[in-house]
């Protein structure tokens, strides 16, 4: 059964068209991934399925409903947790819940117990009665996912849900976003963190310019990749890596450098032998390489080669 | 209905613990108050205090009726600090006078009583001139008595009635009850935070897009009309406590007057309330972001300060000033409120015409607001 049906999909702001002419279909229990550099249309798109815009044509059908003409029951079968905090600084972590849960009909005991369930779901039950201006980053985070949960909707919409967290709280949204899923939820996911598109989702949709790009299993899209190679090199410190210089090099499409580990991500065209001019690069610099991997090519290079730009650009 | 009762419930909360909303609405309010009701005490009081009067008197009448009369007079007026003192021998009455020592200057004669008064001070000369004038009227009247029926004499200057009282006829040309400094800046405080509601109304719709729920409120089931509602009430009540809690303040802890009809004035007070808050809504749909919000503080000052909020302003005349004082909503409330409490037009023409000019008014910036937002995608 599908969760969401999109068909024809077009969103239009004078005569840019921000969205266009889109078709997708979720299917109950996945988390579907949905990736997109900012403007490509992925947060018009969720807008218009959360109702917050309306379409200048097309349909979308929550539960085989047009939320066009079932707008009540649409909604009450979805949860939104938007990329910025939507949560009051000044009522405390209960009374947020219960106020956003109170708003899908909840009322009385099932409206305490439901609130508490999703508060000792993203393990906030010792701060139900603390305001969340006494929050950290994550713990904010978490709330603000509290907040869509408490109506157990069908399809939850994250976007954006781990931006600007600590690795730990990062973590637990990201088991709180599986168990969601084993318990029934469809969910429609989107990051800028690549590895986390490819770690918790089923599906996923890349979209650019306004039209879906790509779209299938994390497998099935790499498969598509055959001239693209990814280069990962370990190295001790990342102060004397002429990252200009090895974006010279011929077949070179990008370079990043991850400061976590500290690895330096290549992508390189597959048919380009170029990696002894890497190395010669970076020994040259001073560099101290500690191992060097050259990987089948995952999410990012097929974001890379489809848009011609990185995620994060 | 339940929807709209939880989001006004919010909006309560919300208000309630936002430190700088209650400092502006409460204590600010009640510190101008009480600032302004003390400072301008003199300038809000129709009385004149009077000190010690002194009149100088030379008798130079041989007794008799009129002389013993007179000095029971002189006795009495003692009691409400008017002194009279005889003339010692070579001091010239006059000269005294001249040289502001002295109220006034009697001469007291067989042939009657001649009077001086003191230019310099005019008032207590005037007081004088009254009480001596009370005095002859009885005279000349206990004398057209004694001529006729000689008997009755005694019951008409029997000492005791008249005591001070009898010798001063309080006149007023308006003996209606006329508000204090307190009693004035208690309805104009409360008028003027009631104006106030304007500004948190205002921010209604930008504070839930600016903390990012703008986006989960219309992703809820709530209808768009619930949640305008909803918030409608929440300001609309939480505006009306503060102003009652104002109005409270001043009536049990400034003792300040609200008259004999608080429920009629708390009505027109409401009527404020409502309209304020459509006014700020209407604002808020019609000028985008920060605009809105430095017109309402622009209109609310303005209105402010003609309407009589800081002190009272009077209309005459056409000119455009005029026009201004008549079209600050705290000028219709202001002056519906001391009609009403003074009791200077029945309750009914005193509060009718300022509560449906609020509601008409409100009625339509709520119709322009609900027009703005269907169209608007969102909040």
């Amino acid at each position: 059964m599908n969760v969401l049906d999109i068909r024809g999909l077009t969103k239009k702001f004078g005569n840019f068209i921000a969205v266009d002419n889109i078709s997708l279909s979720i299917r109950e229990g996945e988390i579907f991934g949905f990736l997109g550099a900012n403007g490509a249309g992925k947060s018009t798109t969720i807008n218009m399925i959360a109702s917050l815009l309306r379409p200048s044509s097309g349909e979308i059908l929550i539960l085989d409903r047009d939320i066009a003409k079932q707008s009540r029951f649409a909604k009450m079968n979805l949860g939104m947790v938007p990329q910025d905090l939507a949560i009051y600084e000044d009522m405390t972590s209960y009374e947020n819940v219960s106020f956003f849960a109170g708003l899908y009909g909840l009322r009385g005991t099932e409206l305490k117990d439901r609130t508490e369930e999703a508060l000792q779901f993203v393990g906030l039950a010792d701060k139900a009665k603390s305001y969340p201006r006494d929050f950290s980053g994550g713990m904010k985070r978490r709330l603000n996912i509290a907040c869509a949960l408490a109506h157990k909707p069908k399809l939850i919409i994250m976007d954006e849900p781990t931006v600007g967290i600590d690795p730990q709280s990062r973590n637990y949204i990201l088991n709180s976003v599986r168990k969601l899923n084993e318990d029934g939820c469809t969910i429609i996911y989107t990051s800028h963190y690549m590895e986390e598109v490819e770690e918790i989702c089923s599906r996923i949709a890349i979209v650019d310019h306004g039209k879906i790009i790509a779209e299938g299993t994390k497998e099935q899209l790499t498969a598509t990749i055959t001239d693209m190679k990814d280069i990962r090199i370990e190295v001790k410190s990342l102060t004397d890596v002429p990252a200009d210089q090895l974006r010279l090099i011929p077949g070179v499409r990008t370079v990043r450098l991850d400061e976590m580990e500290p690895v330096i991500r290549i992508h390189s065209d597959a048919a380009v032998d170029n990696l002894n001019r890497i190395l010669k690069e970076l020994i040259a610099s001073g560099a101290e390489i500690r191992s060097v991997e050259e990987q089948e090519p995952n999410l990012e290079t097929v974001f890379l080669t489809l848009t011609g730009r990185n995620l994060r650009d | 209905m339940n929807n709209i009762v939880s989001i006004a419930v919010k909006e309560i909360k919300h208000d309630f613990r936002d430190r700088r909303t209650l400092l502006f609405m409460l204590a600010f309010p009640i510190v101008l108050m009480l600032i302004l009701g003390l400072a301008l005490t003199n300038a809000f009081s129709s009385n004149v205090k009077l000190g010690e009067m002194k009149v100088l008197v030379k008798d130079t009448s041989h007794g008799g009726p009129l002389a013993d009369a007179f000095t029971s007079f002189t006795a009495e007026l003692k009691k409400s600090d008017i002194h009279f003192e005889t003339i010692k021998k070579g001091v010239n009455g006059l000269e005294e006078i001249r040289q502001n020592r002295y109220d006034g200057y009697m001469e007291l004669t067989d042939s009657g009583i001649s009077l001086y008064g003191n230019n310099q001070s005019a008032i207590e000369g005037n007081v004088i001139e009254g009480m001596l004038k009370a005095f002859t009227d009885k005279y000349n009247a206990v004398s057209a008595v004694a001529k006729v029926e000689p008997a009755k004499v005694s019951q008409l200057f029997v000492p005791s009635a008249s005591a001070n009282g009898s010798y001063i006829k309080e006149t007023s040309v308006n003996a209606n009850r006329q508000p204090g400094s307190m009693d004035y800046y208690a309805v104009a405080m409360s008028v003027m935070i009631g104006l106030w509601g304007a500004m948190s109304a205002g921010r209604l719709i930008r504070s839930e897009i600016v903390q990012g729920t703008a986006p989960r409120l219309v992703a809820t089931p709530v209808r768009r009309s619930e949640l305008f509602a909803g918030k409608v009430l929440g300001s609309i009540v939480q505006n009306f406590l503060c102003v009652l809690i104002v109005v409270l303040f001043s009536k049990f802890a400034f003792g300040a007057y609200w008259g004999e009809h608080l429920g009629i004035a708390l009505l027109i007070l409401l009527s404020e309330v409502v309209m304020s808050v459509s006014l700020g809504l209407g604002v808020s749909y019609l000028f985008k972001g920060k605009a809105s919000t430095g017109i309402l503080l622009l209109f609310v000052q303005l209105a402010s300060f003609f309407g009589g909020a800081y002190f009272p302003v009077s209309v005459s005349g056409t000119d455009m000033a005029n026009y201004i004082v008549l079209a600050s909503p705290i000028r219709w409330a202001n002056h519906a409120l001391t009609e009403l409490i003074y009791g200077q037009s029945s309750v009914f023409s005193a509060a009718w015409p300022a509560i449906s000019l609020n509601l008409g008014l409100a009625v339509l910036l709520l119709a322009v607001s609900a027009v703005f937002m269907r169209r608007k995608e969102g909040l």
